[in-house]
């Protein structure tokens, strides 16, 4: 286990220089001037560029150039956004727990509905709930989020009017900024108005949710109903059954343990898909989230908030999907050898 | 009469034969089939079918409703848009952009991942180690996000987001042609054949080719679904095919400000992205059940 983890290690820090290289050439790669890339700034009269060009280090070769953006990151130097003139450590910092909660419940979601749905799903898979379930994951495997979170807004919001179809919460309430984290911050806040916040907080988050929620759980059910296929074919399954346990108890202590074990990993692999939706999401239903920032900037052409986003984007993948690989070679000690 | 048969004969069809029985047997791939062959040729013949100019303007027929509406007329059947274009024409020809360009980039990721990864395959040591772990940081970047910085470098366009999505795809298509060329080269005729003097060249057309096209036709149509919702997505965010190409999410994103006034200028460009996504996922679906059954038999 040590030695995995140590290959591991190693093998990520080989990843993040790979990323650091990407987002380095970056700001020579996007159109316009190198030195407003990388400071944000839009006016630099002559002297100040003297002084940028020093501090980047933009006279001396490459390698140095490199070295000193790698000091810059390290350092919280990221630069200014072009659209706002702050610094944009500071604006993904306020935006990244919003894209995070959503992800995080939808996530949450789609284990809760989608692993016992997979297994029904796999108990019986020739009955009419097992092909009923398989259908509406087919369905809604083939869904265009940005399509079916207009519909369920043109349904719930504008037709029925009973789901907000914009924001994280209603502009009658003020929630003191603590972690950027509604539901926590709320529960957290010394308001009156807690109970009436909460209940608001959790209108907004629902349409979100279940749309950012359909694609994992669909993927999640046909995951889980193959791996419980497959694991119903081997041999200590009918060894089991032969020993004399009755369905229910085979299920649980032979089944689900060894076909819930990839859905570990499952979750790492799905992240990168998350984040993607996540941003078509929060777009949909102007959610203030990394996402929307990201895609405004483009509008924006604000090119060093783009450099900034694939930075944190990516390392959140990449460090997720390190500990799902980790958490997965923990449980699973055939996953170590590879 | 019919033919009485006495003895099992043995049955030695060709793959292909077997898989297209096993394939057959399914409906519900069968009619992925149907609609996917249908949008196939309509992409290809879609300036001959459309019945209206996609991009003519009629002044007098600004929004008219769909033709199920008593204010519809029969000869624009899902009704004109804001500025009096047919809406059957313009989808008919946005499916050759959305479509056609998806089956246009998988196609190229597929050549190039075959490429890239017979070199990664077929090479050892240290040189496919490093190709591997550039090939894991490509996969952990959310393709949406290397689109939109591939549009920031290059600009907006349906070309430019072609190239962008083909690039987002390669990795996969690397990663999983560089497995199954691996896991053939662990076979026992692989070592005969080479042992025979084959060279890496003949091992390559000749066995492991012929033996890993049922993967890669499967990993192709799960590429085409994503590309799919990868072009309408863009293409609905503004990144896609520009102002008059009527691609099925700029579609979309034109008509969200008339979401009120026609919501079915909203709802059927996305009921077609779901029918062409859920066609190409039903083809793969039973394709990949079918291989399964082939191998079984």
């Amino acid at each position: 286990m040590t030695r995995y983890l140590f290959r591991r290690l190693f093998l990520m820090m080989f990843v993040f220089l790979a990323l650091s290289l990407l987002a380095f050439s970056l700001g020579y790669l996007f159109p316009g001037d190198i030195v407003q890339n990388l400071s944000g700034l839009r006016q630099i009269d002559e002297s100040q560029r003297q002084q940028l060009v020093a501090y980047y280090q933009l006279d001396k070769n490459y390698l140095q150039q490199y070295l000193a953006f790698l000091n810059r990151i390290v350092h919280g130097d990221w630069g200014l956004s072009f659209a706002s003139q702050q610094p944009l450590l500071q604006e993904v910092k306020l935006l990244l727990p919003a894209t995070l909660e959503l992800a995080a419940y939808a996530l949450l979601l789609s284990f809760i509905i989608g692993i016992p749905l997979g297994i029904v799903a796999a108990f019986k898979p020739d009955s009419i709930i097992g092909k009923s379930i398989s259908a509406l994951a087919m369905i809604g495997y083939s869904l265009p989020i940005f399509w079916w979170g207009l519909l369920l807004i043109m349904f719930f919001s504008l037709a029925l009017g009973v789901l907000p179809s914009a924001g994280r919460i209603g502009v009658l309430y003020e929630i003191p900024h603590h972690s950027g984290f509604m539901l926590y911050d709320i529960l957290q806040a010394d308001i009156s108005y807690r109970q009436e916040a909460l209940h608001n907080a959790l209108q907004h988050l629902l349409l979100p949710t279940v749309v950012l929620a359909t694609f994992p759980t669909t993927v999640m059910v046909r995951f889980v109903r193959d791996a419980m296929l497959n694991v119903w074919e081997q041999n200590y399954i009918k060894t089991a059954r032969a020993k004399g346990l009755n369905r229910g108890q085979v299920l649980y202590r032979h089944g689900l343990r060894n076909a819930l074990l990839p859905v570990i990993r499952q979750i790492g692999l799905q992240f990168s898909t998350l984040i993607t939706l996540a941003m078509l999401t929060e777009v949909i239903f102007s959610w203030p989230g990394i996402g929307r920032w990201l895609i405004d900037s483009i509008y924006q052409r604000n090119y060093p908030a783009i450099q900034a986003g694939l930075l944190v984007i990516s390392t959140m993948v990449i460090a997720i999907n390190m500990l799902t690989e980790i958490l997965h070679a923990f449980f699973n000690p055939l996953a170590r050898r590879g | 009469m019919s033919k009485f048969r006495l003895y099992l004969e043995e049955n030695n069809r060709s793959p292909l034969k077997q898989l297209w029985r096993e394939f057959r047997r399914q409906h519900s791939a069968m009619a992925g089939l149907f609609l996917f062959i249908g949008f196939f040729v309509i992409s290809l013949l879609a300036p001959l079918v459309t019945p209206h100019d996609p991009y003519l303007q009629v002044d007098e027929l600004l929004l008219l409703p769909p033709s199920w509406n008593a204010a519809g007329l029969v000869q624009y059947p899902f009704g004109t848009d804001d500025l009096g274009r047919d809406l059957l024409s313009r989808m008919i020809k946005g499916t050759s952009y959305t479509f056609g360009f998806a089956l246009i980039t998988v196609a190229g990721a597929l050549l190039m991942g075959l490429l890239l990864g017979a070199l990664a395959g077929m090479s050892k040591g240290v040189k496919s180690s490093v190709f591997n772990h550039i090939l894991d940081l490509a996969l952990t970047i959310p393709s949406l996000l290397l689109a939109i910085i591939i549009v920031a470098i290059i600009g907006p366009g349906l070309i430019n987001t072609t190239w962008a999505i083909m690039l987002a795809l390669l990795p996969q298509f690397v990663h999983g042609i560089r497995n199954a060329i691996d896991e053939e080269l662990k076979q026992d005729y692989v070592i005969a054949y080479r042992l025979d003097g084959a060279n890496d060249w003949h091992v390559l057309s000749r066995l492991i080719l012929p033996n890993i096209w049922e993967k890669l036709t499967i990993m192709a149509t799960m590429a085409l679904s994503t590309a799919i919702l990868d072009i309408a997505a863009l293409g609905f965010l503004g990144f896609g095919a520009q102002a008059p190409l009527s691609e099925w999410g700029a579609m979309i994103s034109d008509s969200l400000d008339l979401i009120y006034l026609a919501p079915s200028s909203v709802a059927i460009p996305g009921l077609l992205i779901f029918t062409a996504v859920l066609s190409v996922n039903l083809v793969g679906d039973g394709l990949k059940t079918a291989i399964l059954k082939r191998r079984q038999s």
